[in-house]
């Protein structure tokens, strides 16, 4: 087994919520391997358990049984300090809700992951402002979240996702909240990010998010229906669209 | 698709080549099949049905094609009463809804199989027009179609969806039973 | 009617789902009132038992010392009582300066009287326990008795010679114990003394086998009561040397006991009134969001302005009335033992006069009218719509608070960027903390007295009765008002830690430690902590200066230091605990709640 090209990678992962009668699987004997640089989509009905597996898959809850593997190196048994230290280097989260700190500017909400990583002021400011230009939020890098769209916000989430370079960025539902010209932005940001060779886990039930991936997976009860490869399928089928004759 | 050739001569005569530029530019990435000998085919037959009438105009020497096209009142009229028409292309589902029934009945395959490598291929598509329109600056005209036929696929396969739901339960039922 | 009846049923609704916020306001209301009404109560019931005590003993108007010797002071004295406006005396007796010792060596300066073995018609002491003076045996006063811890049938030396107490009693005619003496021997100034009975014979027999100082007394009721200045002004020129101790002065003089209580109650009763706002702006705080929805409800079902704030005061109104009956009560219980304290006075204590019951209403309704005055302006100002919206306090940006918190270490840096940006709540901790240290630096202040004891030549084996009074009623004071400040305290960081709840599950999934989560809303507390800390030991000490004696000693700087300290750890240990809580739920959870 190739550890090393493995981004993120879970054995046998099983999450049940709750007790007794009402205990539920969330998320039923999965195995993954996510390759660097892979644009991975979950989709499946609200209650999957793609959430779920997605906050496995960051730490932010853990397995009741199985092995979550983050840049090889298994990080289920770990303390809570050391998984928010492994969040710190390896993984960026991206949300519905955006999850922007309401009292901080774009700029120092950015700024947020690389001063907990221990960056200096000044090199965390120069990230921000890098990422908020790549996100085309440079002008707006002093409004606070309240002043933004909805749109805007987002990307703005994104670059706080991407300040400390993570190896894996994980987003839950990331056009949720948007109306279709700020999922248009987000994608395209994706596709830029998928095309840098970043790796992105992606849970949506958008099929339009799902399409942007290399590969998709559907999720149903907490297991893993179909695992599809989207990527070099180039069928030059758009152009048959359109026939004069038609 | 005569129709929008006609159209797009109604704001004034026009070069071939430049129809099909024209055409090339609104459609994008769905233009890209098109060559221009379909345009002059499509021309030839408009004017056989006396909708167009060609004119040869002085030209420069070095370019020996000088067919200008033009409508005729005829033309002019099917233009109009085009504009004015409020069909639309009927989505064709049943086909694909019969496949599975039929599929089920004779027990030819499993249709949630069927729905499922269906989905895949709708998602392959829908890939491909999300990137091209991805590729294209907002605003443009051909973005806005790209996102016509995004929609579209979208719309299939939240049907498809829905046809998954409905098999799995009848397959429940069967096994159940 | 209508409108009143909804009013009720809201107070009604809001009291029953927040059983602690009431509960707290309640208690809080009911301190501060308890502690202004005894304060403003001592002067009162001392007069009222004195009053009671000087009917009981038929208490002398008048009492007229000679500290002078020789043939010519008797007569003088008899003088006195043949003059037109005396109705009725007693004396003159011999008051012998002596000491006393008891059989566990506690030794004290101490009077003794010589009295008839049947009581004349002014200052028949009343006796409390066994019998009156017989040949051989003293009479204690109670007040001396009790400090002594002395009773009937015990002995104790008197100058030397062994006397049997025969009983115990107490009398008008002098101050409460230590001020029995009255005047000093030879006319000087009096040590702290008890006082004692004998009979004529076994006095006489003290003071000429010691050669003791004697002054000669004598007891007079005069016909108007009240004119006693007028008796002392047409006699001042008498040959003989003659002090005149009117019942007025002797009243006064029970005071002097209490002359540090009353500002330590009336100034403890502000600062725990203080503590009260606080507190209870604190939790309104926590409640604010809601209740400006609650606010925008009302609104939308067409309640105007006036009915929203109506329900809010009413409701903070009524529960600090309630507070304020129950502290009267509390100080109408408490307050013998208080403006009482040693045994030298009877009789119950008067009822709360109006005019405190009035002063702790005023202070009820203010506590109540100044928690409410914020919420209820915003939630009657805010739109209906913007209040039925709204999911928080909208945030505002202060881009200095970023700056400075970009100096610090993380946790710090956390505390301030996620939480301080309150900074009414900063307000508030600082302020709790302040008042705290107030009550501390008073408390130390008090504790660093040297105060002279009341046993012989001031020796502390009999206690200081009222250094012991005025630090057992700072001590009092204080743990309430500590009491307060550490609910206001576990109150704000709670509060705190609910609103800062998504930005510390946001900070979790940017790879920020519990513990980072925890020390930031520790510090967010614990800034604000430490400038209360800073400006209330000034405070303290100048809020003391108004009130002390000129020598006064100040607590060594290392004990002040010492206190703030102490409560700054305090305070970090309390916002640890909730903060700990809060940091510890599950990120996943806190961030899909604040989506539903």
């Amino acid at each position: 087994m190739n550890v090393s090209s493995a981004a993120v990678r879970a054995c046998g992962l099983v999450k049940t919520h709750g007790q007794g009668q009402s205990r539920v699987r969330a998320v039923d004997e999965v195995d993954l391997e996510v390759p660097q640089g892979q644009m991975l989509a979950v989709m499946g009905p609200s209650g999957c358990g793609k959430s779920t597996l997605l906050h496995l898959l960051g730490g932010l809850e853990r397995p009741t049984d199985g092995e979550v593997w983050v840049a090889g190196r298994r990080i289920d048994p770990l303390s809570e300090r050391a998984l928010a230290r492994m969040r710190r280097r390896s993984v960026g989260f991206i949300f519905q809700a955006f999850h922007l700190v309401e009292e901080l500017s774009a700029a120092e909400n950015v700024e947020l992951p690389a001063l907990l990583a221990g960056r200096s002021r000044r090199q965390a400011r120069r990230r921000a402002s890098l990422l908020l230009e790549r996100v085309g939020l440079a002008d707006r890098a002093r409004h606070l979240p309240s002043q933004l769209s909805g749109g805007q916000r987002q990307r703005v989430a994104i670059a706080r996702a991407l300040a400390n370079d993570p190896l894996v960025v994980l987003a839950d539902e990331p056009t949720g909240n948007l109306d279709t010209t700020a999922t248009l932005d987000v994608l395209r940001i994706f596709e830029e990010l998928r095309a840098a060779g970043q790796t992105l886990v992606i849970v949506t039930h958008d099929e339009r998010v799902a399409a942007t991936a290399d590969r998709l997976i559907s999720m149903r009860d907490g297991m893993f229906v179909d695992d599809t490869r989207l990527a070099g399928t180039g069928t030059g089928w758009l152009g048959d669209l359109i026939g004069l004759e038609g | 698709m005569q129709d929008a050739v006609l159209a797009m001569l109604a704001k004034e005569p026009s070069h071939g080549y430049h129809l099909h530029a024209r055409l090339r530019r609104s459609l994008g990435p769905l233009g890209e099949s098109m060559n221009r000998g379909q345009i002059y085919v499509t021309l030839a037959r408009l004017e056989r049905a006396g909708l167009v009438v060609c004119e040869r105009a002085d030209g420069l020497p070095e370019r020996p094609e000088r067919k200008v096209y033009a409508l005729t009142p005829a033309g002019q009229q099917r233009v109009a009463a085009w504009l004015a028409e409020v069909g639309w292309p009927k989505p064709d589902l049943a086909e694909f809804h019969l496949k599975l029934a039929a599929a089920a009945a004779a027990r030819l395959a499993d249709p949630v199989e069927l729905v499922a490598a269906q989905r895949r291929e709708l998602l392959r598509r829908l890939r491909e027009a999300q990137r091209a329109a991805l590729a294209e600056p907002v605003g443009s005209g051909a973005g806005l179609l790209l996102e016509g036929v995004v929609l579209r696929l979208q719309a299939d396969l939240r049907w498809l969806d829905a046809c998954e739901r409905a098999w799995s339960k009848v397959d429940d039922e069967v096994e159940g039973g | 009617m209508g409108s009143v009846m909804l009013v009720v049923r809201l107070v009604l609704a809001d009291v029953r789902r927040h059983k602690v916020q009431a509960a707290m306001l309640l208690l809080a209301v009911t301190a501060a009132t308890a502690t202004l009404a005894l304060g403003l109560s001592l002067r009162g019931v001392s007069d009222a038992l004195y009053e009671q005590t000087r009917a009981a003993t038929a208490g002398p108007d008048v009492v007229a010392l000679s500290p002078a010797s020789g043939p010519a002071v008797t007569p003088a004295l008899t003088s006195l009582a043949n003059e037109p406006e005396v109705i009725a005396h007693h004396g003159p007796y011999r008051i012998v300066y002596a000491d006393l010792t008891t059989r566990d060596s506690t030794s004290s300066s101490v009077v003794v009287q010589g009295f008839a073995e049947t009581p004349g018609a002014v200052n028949r002491p009343l006796v409390t326990s066994g019998r009156w003076v017989r040949s051989g045996g003293t009479v204690l006063e109670r007040g001396f008795a009790t400090a002594l811890g002395v009773g009937v049938g015990d002995h104790v030396t008197i100058a030397g010679r062994s006397y049997p107490v025969v009983g115990i009693a107490v009398t008008a005619a002098t101050s409460i114990y230590p001020w029995a003496a009255q005047i000093g021997p030879y006319g000087g100034g009096s040590d702290y003394s008890g006082l004692a009975w004998m009979t004529r014979a076994d006095t006489r027999t003290l003071a000429s086998s010691q050669d003791l100082p004697v002054t000669m007394a004598l007891d007079l009721k005069l016909r108007d009561p009240a004119a006693t200045e007028a008796f002392r002004d047409a006699h001042r020129d008498s040959t003989i040397w003659i002090n005149f101790h009117s019942w007025q002065f002797t009243a006064e003089q029970d005071m002097v006991i209490l002359k540090d209580s009353r500002p330590i109650l009336v100034v403890g009763s502000w600062l725990l009134s203080f503590l009260a706002v606080t507190g209870v702006a604190a939790l309104a705080a926590g409640r604010a969001v809601e209740q400006t929805r609650r606010a925008g409800l009302l609104k939308a079902v067409g309640a105007a302005p006036g009915l929203i704030a109506a329900v809010l005061l009413t409701e903070y109104l009524a529960l600090a009335l309630a507070g304020d009956a129950l502290g009267l009560v509390i100080a109408r219980l408490a307050v013998p033992a208080i403006a009482s304290p040693t045994a030298s006075r009877i009789g119950d204590a008067a009822g709360v006069t109006a005019a405190t019951v009035a002063a702790a209403t005023v202070l009820a309704v203010a506590v109540a009218v100044l928690s409410t005055l914020r919420p209820t302006l915003r939630a009657s100002r805010t739109a209906t719509v913007t209040a039925l919206t709204t999911t928080a306090h909208q945030p505002r940006h202060r881009p200095w608070l970023t700056a400075l918190s970009a100096l610090l270490p993380t946790p710090f840096l956390l505390g301030l960027r996620l939480t301080a940006r309150r900074p009414g709540r900063a307000v508030l901790q600082a302020c709790s903390t302040a008042t705290t240290v107030i009550a501390i630096v008073a408390l130390l202040t008090l504790y660093a007295q040297q105060e002279r004891g009341y046993g012989l030549d001031g020796s502390s084996t009999l206690p200081n009765l009222r250094g012991e009074h005025d630090r057992r009623l700072m001590l009092a004071v204080t743990i309430l008002l500590i009491a307060l400040a550490v609910v206001n305290t576990i109150t704000l960081t709670w509060t705190t830690a609910m609103e800062a709840r998504a930005n510390m599950a946001i900070a979790r999934t940017l790879g920020a430690t519990p513990g980072q989560i925890t020390a930031g809303l520790s510090t967010a507390q614990l800034l604000p902590a430490l400038a209360g800390a800073v400006i209330g030991v000034p405070l303290g000490i100048g809020l003391l200066s108004l009130f002390a004696a000129r020598n006064a000693a100040e607590p060594p700087s290392s004990w002040l230091l010492g206190a703030a300290l102490a409560t700054l750890l305090a305070t970090a240990a309390l916002t640890a605990l909730p903060a700990r809580l809060a940091a510890r739920r599950s990120v996943a959870q806190t961030l899909s709640a604040e989506t539903a």
